[in-house]
């Protein structure tokens, strides 16, 4: 076992990134550790309310000259950005195999989709462009102009450290507005690796702002009347909340918030691609995506009981198996398949769960309390894949976000009663069916409520020019993260109607 | 880049195990150059193909890898000890061992190409298509090896 070069050599100690300048925060400093070494990576600092106020003040002051910026200035600025993550590819995918844990070939993908966000925003002289009619009355014409807003809160999650803020901020200075990103204090390393690009390119002062912190400065940036809008990624309670206070305090928001997804194997499915698909899905970045797959729906249409009941044993053998192959350890090792959850409270928490699912009675069928690792990692933040079935919608196991690597097998005797369990969850964020016919693949996509559906396909990411959807309690606002939304979120549409006498 | 073994299953190892291939080759080939100075040019035409070989297979990993393919379970039952090939030529080797042991090179290296393009077929269009792009530059290689060969029996 041989593992690639760390890009971390000694500890950083993290500073913000305000005003184009990098600044001490005067707040304490708290551990970043590695997940799968328990080493200690980083010191970053949670910084006070008034640095968030700081960095609204050099945002505030930025945004008359960006935004008078031509579009295609602005969109240089982003080329620039592009070429220089493209240069550092390897370095930022290494980097957050090290904060995180997820693997080298899970961290190169998050960095492509990143990156694929900024090219997708470098379109913004044409994205932004707005419409008119002449005569809409006699000698009238009138025309909507997209403008940009000032100021905007990006709040991600710890899943993906690089990868979500890129979702908005390219767009929102595309735009021609300003960011404060607030990392998440266990991941903050790749932010702030962004920001150095951001002010390699040569953006100017204050548009692009990274202040490290905890929950407290997030609760600010709600109340703070200079923020036009928030972007949030994260739990369904703390998005419910973001959206309240901000509704309060007139401010616009894009709330990404917390799944239970449903993958449904109808009886035509190809058996063997459903089966890796479902590795990806349910074990892919550790269980630790808001699109992974945490229910599999083994469903019976058209079969009679004996040919239902020999399919979902089918079904479950291959899963077991598949899930029993993985090899678990340090992401930056090319032979593992899954790392370590982010924390050792991430963790607890899964084992909780796990816990649950055999004390309301579901049949663990395999069991990844006892971590099997590659090579002599501490045990701390590692599990191996969990596999139950007979796990039924009211269990808690089968309705409750789990984030971890943990899959639960249900039955459905029909693709009706298959929806039906899928409708009952409170989540709405992505669903899949694995089938061959176009006719039950027509009748899942039209009929489900939920923002990103999958057919034959495991993880439903869409690509930086569709919308990231979400539905019920998995999202909260009206436009999404991403593309043409993010373009439309990030500005105003303001109307002119023009007469010349 | 982790020890090939029959194990072996991630996007990364198979493009690690691809860059190694190349990187060998240039090296290999950069020998032979400098030795059998009769074929230098050939030679040094192999060591040019394979750093743009090593380009290709690189970007088009980094620009195509997502979360949406299954990056870390594509390339199954592919045991990367099939396809290795000491290229480490001891002293006294004759132009005709090294051709020889080229010829495996290609060979192997050949057929490593085509056997993940075809486990790749499932992935973005980009990624079979670049394999099979190496493999069709080293089945043309192969061929001028074996004509390099027959020259000298």
């Amino acid at each position: 076992m041989t593992v690639l070069e760390e890009p971390i050599k000694e500890v950083l100690t993290l500073r913000n990134y305000v005003g184009g300048d990098w600044v001490d925060s005067q707040g304490e400093l708290i551990d970043v550790v590695n997940p799968a070494t328990c080493k200690v990576i980083a010191k970053v600092p949670i910084s006070s309310s008034d640095e968030i106020d700081a960095a609204v003040e050099a945002a505030k002051e930025a945004f008359p000259d960006w935004r008078r910026t031509p579009p295609l200035a602005r969109a240089r600025c982003l080329f620039r950005l592009k070429e220089l993550m493209e240069k550092r590819f390897e370095e930022l995918s290494r980097i957050q195999t090290m904060e995180h844990g997820k693997t080298i070939d899970e961290s190169r993908g998050e960095t492509r989709r990143g990156i694929e966000n900024v090219e997708v925003a470098t379109g913004i002289p044409s994205l932004m462009m707005g419409y008119n009619l002449e005569d809409v009355a006699s000698g009238i014409d009138e025309y909507v102009i997209r403008q940009p807003l000032g100021v905007f809160g990006i709040i991600p999650p710890f899943n993906f450290p690089f990868m979500v803020p890129l979702w908005f901020a390219p767009y929102a200075v595309a735009t021609g507005n300003c960011v404060i990103i607030k990392p998440s204090p266990h991941v903050p390393i790749s932010q702030v690796k962004i920001a150095e690009l951001v002010d390699e390119a040569g953006f100017p002062s204050g548009i692009w702002n990274v202040v490290n912190g905890a929950q407290t400065i997030a609760s600010h940036m709600l109340d703070h009347r200079d923020i036009k809008g928030i972007c949030f990624v994260g739990s369904t309670a703390v998005g419910r909340d973001i959206y309240r206070r901000c509704g309060e305090t007139g401010k616009r928001v894009i709330a990404q918030c917390g799944a239970k997804n449903f993958l449904l194997v109808m009886p035509d499915a190809d058996l063997e691609r459903t089966i890796a698909a479902c590795m990806t899905s349910f074990y892919g970045n550790t269980g630790q995506r808001c699109l992974s797959g945490a229910n599999l729906v083994v469903v019976g249409e058209g079969l009679n009981e004996h040919e239902y009941d020999s399919f979902y044993e089918k079904v479950v053998n291959a899963f077991v198996d598949a899930a029993s192959k993985i090899r678990v350890g340090y992401g930056l090792d090319e032979s593992v398949q899954m790392g370590p959850v982010q924390n050792k409270h991430r963790k607890e928490r899964i084992l909780g769960f796990i816990q649950k699912g055999i004390e309301e009675g579901a049949k663990i069928r395999l069991d990844g309390r006892m971590a099997k690792l590659l090579g002599g990692w501490p045990h701390t933040c590692f599990l191996n894949p969990t596999v139950f079935e007979d796990v039924t919608p009211d269990m808690t196991i089968g309705r409750e976000e789990i984030f971890g690597p943990v899959a639960s097998i249900m039955r459905a005797r029909s693709l009706d009663e298959a929806v039906e369990v899928i409708h009952r969850n409170p989540f709405g964020n992505a669903a899949s069916i694995f089938t061959s016919s176009g006719k039950w693949a027509r009748e899942f996509q039209y009929r489900v409520q939920c923002g990103n559906i999958g057919i034959n396909i495991g993880i439903v990411a869409p690509m930086a020019f569709f919308p990231f959807s979400g539905m019920k309690d998995s999202f909260f606002g009206v436009l999404h993260g991403q593309g043409q939304e993010a373009v439309r979120f990030f500005t105003e549409s303001k109307v002119v109607i023009q007469r010349w006498f | 880049m982790a020890e090939p073994n029959e194990t072996m299953t991630t996007a990364s190892a198979i493009i690690s195990f691809a860059e190694k291939l190349e990187e060998d080759s240039f090296r290999f080939y950069g020998e032979l150059a400098e030795k059998y100075t009769e074929e230098r040019e050939t030679f040094l035409s192999f060591v040019k193909e394979s750093e743009k070989n090593k380009v290709l297979l690189t970007r088009t990993y980094q620009e195509t890898i997502t979360d949406a393919i299954e990056a870390c379970f594509s390339f199954k039952f592919l045991d990367l000890r099939d396809y290795l090939v000491e290229t480490t030529l001891a002293e006294e080797t004759n132009c005709k061992d090294a051709l020889k042991r080229a010829l495996e090179f290609e060979e192997k290296g050949s057929r490593f190409y085509m056997d993940v393009a075809e486990r790749s077929r499932s992935l973005l269009a980009t990624i079979p298509l670049a394999f099979r792009k190496v493999a069709e530059v080293r089945n043309k290689r192969k061929l001028k090896v074996k004509s390099l060969l027959e020259k000298l029996t």
